[in-house]
């Protein structure tokens, strides 16, 4: 455990915010399973637990390897990376329909020999950060054309975004919203970022025309944000608005204090409601206490992210945490709007909180890419320290 | 594009700021959801998501005086298949099996199930009855079907459960232990024991659980324990013996048949305690089927004939104004008044004959005559007499639906009253009552004058305790003098002793019985009875005549008359054969005096045997002349293996005496 402890990198504050969020996932996600093995009839809710348990053990364990790895490999790897997610997204949009479930079936792929279903979009956003973020820092000190750009950068970033879309819209939103706060914080220029926004605005409007027009083509997503969207905007009663009634109505039970561990009656009609919807679960049962204390850790989590970014050694080490930190805590306060009705039904998951292989797996791979960033920092540090005065560290030992 | 850390972090701090903003806004948000709406949205939280459900209470169980099963609850299934539910690849891969074991359970083809469910299917039906009323066993079996299997959410099935009321002893006595029946309006039903004892003793009282949902249409219990805990119902012990019941259904079952008649009833009760034994209805439906069709012995009034005279004779004898010796004539068997002639069954009647006599030959002239030169100035007197013994009651029977006794009363004016009332009610006309009110009259006749109610119940049980224990209830301490109830009883064991009495024909050796014949015309007001006469053959009475123990009415309604219909051929074998039953039955021998009783041979075995195994643990003894079953238990008790041939005692062994043996060793032992 010492040994373990000691070989640990990079920003313990990072470490920490991550094991607190981990081990605090454990109450709603036990919470929530209740119903899950009432209804399938075995009454074990202990499978969930150790389901969920192997899921974050799985994780830290990505999260421990990955922080390892110098960053500087990550350059590399991201243009590797690219072709096989897009292979990989590609296979789970053309993959043949089962009908096991009738939605977000082209969500998820199966992975054959293990058995779990994994969604490769997730993956794919942060290889994608990764990627953005390296040509960003290529190009740092040269002055492009927009015309230059757009093979390197905005073709990848298209490719897997219109792979996504179909299934997925709201990851598409938000992939795309992130590669755009990146772009800007990289320099790139704001005019040309316009116009990608504008094309992707164009590009959207014409997929949806597409598929109205062969709605055989896209089964029925569409017709689910269009209702989403309008839903939100006029407030008609329908499915979305029974969720949200039922988030606000959790929300509104929890109050200061909450109704205590596991005893969240809401949790038996939000659909989700280990995933999606889990902020109102968890505020319905810790309260407003509750809320907070979660709502501080992400960001904290920002906060040691800005620093983490502060300190990195290389534009691409600053643009790399950025590029794969922000969209957690973005990601984070998108699920938190949606529950207050913030913002329109998503779909998006809670980091790290929420249950869910792929979802736990990519944070934590996204945080042991900051780690290894801030460890580069720190050795740099150490090594400096060393090589100037070595009794000064040993005084700092002691 | 030239870019600076400095850049970089400027903007870096710009976006954090912004997501700042947004979290600030998401918890002012939230701090509105909670303060602002908080009260409205608390609200609607309980509105939606509790309901309370009612936990029906178990129906206690009716039993036979002996704790038979008479009436219980029993839960039964109905099995239907949502014939969408099943995926296309399980529906084509498990219809065929299915359906074979379908037709194994229903005896109809596979084919024509795979065509009914395939049709179910095309025709979107979620709902197609597979089975009904299912016993639990079965119901486990038909989880197990293939496809079935898969459960309600892959395989479509779908079970309801409720629970039914059987009677496990068939159809016996089916009407007297009844049912509480609701119909949808919410209006019930109530026959028999079941029906009258149902809201006191066996319905029990409804919990009450609160539940939860949990999404659509699943509601789950929201603490450990029922918020009321249902109060299961008591347990009732009727009278009736499940033996008796058994003869008396018989004995009835078998008269009706052989006399194809429309109904009739029997009902034995004892004596002492009136408790009823047995209650047999059995009415023919359509088909020329007997069943238990209503409960005539509580319900049915009507004229009942001859059997009547008891009554008209029990007043008058009380009244002092006829003795069983006066006597009276008979006048050829005519009697005519203001018109109306009474006959006697035999032409020409009996000549001048005592009161007794034309009891037990039952002359209808003879006993009219008696009463009407007795009571024909003040007939109020008669009515009286017959109010004294109580019988212008009814019996205020739990059991619904008891029929009104109709007696004539020349101070009411309600019609029925008339110049020959007198006369026709002295012979069992014009008056009215039912099977079990006319028992309840015998039986106080045989139990010396006192009268005591029919009971059905004997205890309410709450599992195995006592709650309520009933007792024998009298009517009337005397009806009238021990005199009288002598020369009644007496009247009444001639008939069936002396060789004119009517019921002569019932007459055994062994043992005594007394009762009386009734024919009773019925229906004769139809202008079609002189083509297509109806009588009311009935035989009252009790048994042994001398010291009576149970007392037992028969009657049967509309015999063919081609077969006969005198109430001493129709309904007297009915009663003879309950009456000898229930007697041959009864054990002469109270107690077996040694069971232990000590046979010197199986002494003498027995010794011989204890001392080998007391001597021999590892050595061959000599086993010659002991009975084989000993020598067995020895030699395995010794750990050998032992090979018997023959049987009887043992005369040679495999190995000598006094060898030493081997573990296991297999010995075999010849035997003659």
């Amino acid at each position: 455990m010492q040994l373990l402890f000691n070989n640990l990198k990079g920003d313990r504050l990072i470490w920490a915010i991550a094991a607190l969020l981990a081990i605090f996932s454990f109450l709603p996600v036990y919470s929530a399973a209740s119903n899950l093995a009432y209804i399938s009839g075995d009454g074990d809710t202990f499978n969930y637990f150790v389901k969920h348990f192997v899921h974050l053990f799985l994780g830290f364990a990505i999260m421990y390897g990955v922080h390892k790895v110098p960053y500087r490999y990550f350059r590399g790897l991201s243009m590797v990376m690219i072709p096989v997610v897009l292979v990989l997204l590609a296979a789970t949009m053309f993959q043949p329909e089962t009908s096991e479930s009738l939605t977000n079936t082209r969500r998820w792929i199966k992975v054959p020999i293990v058995g779990f279903t994994f969604q490769p979009s997730t993956l794919a956003s942060v290889v994608l950060m990764v990627y953005v973020a390296r040509y960003l820092s290529k190009i740092k000190d040269k002055t492009v054309t927009f015309k230059e750009t757009i093979l390197p950068l905005w073709l990848p970033v298209f490719l897997v975004l219109v792979l996504i879309l179909p299934a997925n819209f709201s990851t598409t939103a938000i992939i795309f919203t992130m590669v755009m706060v990146l772009a800007f914080l990289g320099g790139y220029p704001i005019k040309y970022l316009l116009l990608i926004l504008l094309s992707g605005v164009v590009a959207f409007s014409l997929f949806i025309l597409i598929a109205k027009a062969f709605p055989d083509a896209m089964p029925n997503r569409i017709d689910t944000w269009a209702s989403r969207i309008e839903n939100f905007a006029n407030g008609e009663d329908t499915e979305a608005d029974y969720q949200i009634e039922k988030a606000k109505i959790a929300i509104a039970s929890g109050y200061i204090k909450g109704v205590g561990p596991g005893k969240s009656i809401q949790k038996n009609f939000l659909p989700q409601s280990s995933s999606d919807f889990i902020f109102a679960i968890i505020i319905e049962e810790y309260g407003l206490i509750g809320g907070l204390f979660l709502m501080t850790l992400y960001l904290l989590l920002l906060f040691r992210i800005v620093i983490a970014s502060h300190k990195a050694d290389t534009i691409f080490g600053k643009l790399l945490v950025i590029g794969v930190g922000i969209p957690i805590v973005f990601q984070a306060l998108i699920n938190m709007a949606v529950a207050v009705e913030l913002f329109p039904v998503t779909g998006q998951t809670l980091p790290l909180i929420s249950s869910g292989g792929t979802s736990i797996w990519i944070t934590c791979l996204a945080i042991g890419i900051i780690l290894s960033v801030s460890a580069r920092r720190q050795e740099i540090k150490e090594q400096k320290e060393r090589e100037d005065n070595p009794l000064e560290i040993l005084s700092e030992t002691i | 594009m030239a870019v600076t850390e400095k850049n970089i972090l400027k903007r870096l701090y710009f976006v954090a700021g912004c997501m700042f903003i947004f979290a600030l806004l998401v918890v002012f948000k939230l701090v509105n959801i909670q303060f602002v709406q908080g009260e409205q949205y608390r609200g609607l939280a309980e509105k939606r998501t509790l309901k309370t459900v009612d936990i029906p209470a178990n129906r206690g169980n009716v039993y036979s005086a002996d704790g038979s099963l008479l009436a219980t609850s029993v839960p039964k299934y109905d099995i239907r298949i949502d014939a969408l539910t099943p995926t296309a690849k399980n529906f084509k891969k498990y219809l065929k099996p299915l359906c074979d074991s379908l037709a194994k359970f229903h005896g109809k083809t596979s084919g024509h199930y795979q065509k009914a469910i395939r049709k179910a299917r095309q025709d979107k039906n979620r709902y197609f009855l597979l089975a009904r009323n299912l016993g639990y066993s079965e119901y486990l079996r038909f989880r197990g079907f293939p496809m079935l299997n898969l459960g309600a959410f892959k395989g479509g099935l779908i079970v309801e459960q409720k629970t039914k009321r059987e009677h496990p002893m068939g159809g016996i006595a089916e009407r007297s232990i009844g049912y509480e029946r609701f119909d949808e309006d919410g209006n019930v039903t109530r026959a028999g024991i079941d029906g009258a004892f149902g809201e006191q003793y066996l319905r029990g009282a409804n919990g009450r659980r609160l539940k939860q949902q949990i999404g659509k249409g699943q509601w789950k219990p929201v603490s450990d324990a029922n918020e009321v805990e249902p109060q299961d119902g008591y347990d009732v012990y009727t009278t009736i013996d499940v033996n008796i019941q058994d003869i008396a259904h018989h004995a009835l079952l078998e008269q009706l048949e052989k006399y194809k008649a429309d109904h009739g009833t029997v009902v034995v009760m004892e004596t002492k305690t009136g408790e009823i034994k047995a209650i047999s209805n059995l009415g023919r439906n359509t088909k020329g089927k007997y069943y238990e069709r209503l409960n005539y012995a509580v319900g049915e009034s009507h004229e009942p004939g001859s059997t009547f005279k008891l009554m008209a004779l029990a007043v008058a004898l009380e009244d002092k104004v006829v003795d069983t010796s006066t006597v009276v004539d008979t006048e050829n068997g005519i009697l005519t008044f203001y018109g109306k002639k009474v006959r006697d069954s035999k032409r020409g009647g009996y000549g001048k004959i005592s009161v007794a006599k034309a009891f037990e030959v039952s002359s209808n002239t003879g006993i009219v005559k008696a009463i009407h030169n007795s009571y024909k100035d003040n007939p109020k007197k008669f009515v009286d007499g017959l109010y004294d013994m109580n019988l212008q009651n009814t019996l205020d029977l739990p059991i619904i639906g008891e029929g009104k006794p109709v007696i004539p009363d020349p101070r009411i004016k309600n019609g029925l009253w008339s110049g020959i009332a007198l006369e026709w009610m002295a012979y069992g006309y014009n008056v009215k009552v039912t099977p079990l009110q006319a028992l309840t009259f015998y039986n106080a006749i045989a139990n010396d004058g006192e009268m005591v109610r029919p009971r059905f119940l004997r205890e309410v049980k709450e599992f195995g305790n006592t709650i309520e224990f009933f007792d024998k209830q009298v009517i009337n301490k005397n009806i009238c003098s021990k005199e009288t109830v002598a020369k009644l009883q007496k009247l009444l064991t001639n008939v069936v002793e002396k060789e004119h009495g009517t019921g002569n024909g019932l007459y055994a050796e062994n043992f005594s019985m007394a009762g009386k014949t009734g024919t009773a015309q019925t229906e004769y007001w139809m202008p079609d009875w002189d083509e297509n006469k109806r009588y009311i053959s009935s035989f009252t009475g009790y048994f042994p005549a001398e010291n009576p123990k149970y007392s037992c009415i028969v009657v049967i309604h509309k015999p063919d008359v081609s077969v006969g219909y005198y109430g001493a051929d129709v309904s007297g074998p009915v009663f003879k054969k309950i009456a000898q039953k229930i007697y041959t039955d009864t054990p002469i021998i109270d107690a077996i005096e040694d069971l232990e009783e000590k046979h010197v041979s199986v002494e003498r075995s027995y010794e011989t045997y204890y001392d080998v195994a007391k001597t021999y643990k590892t050595i061959m003894p000599d086993l010659k002349g002991m009975p084989a079953m000993d020598a067995l238990v020895l030699l395995e008790n010794m750990g050998m293996k032992v090979r018997l041939q023959g049987m009887g005692k043992v005369v040679k062994q495999s190995v000598t005496s006094g060898s030493k043996l081997k573990p296991k060793q297999t010995i075999v032992l010849e035997l003659s």
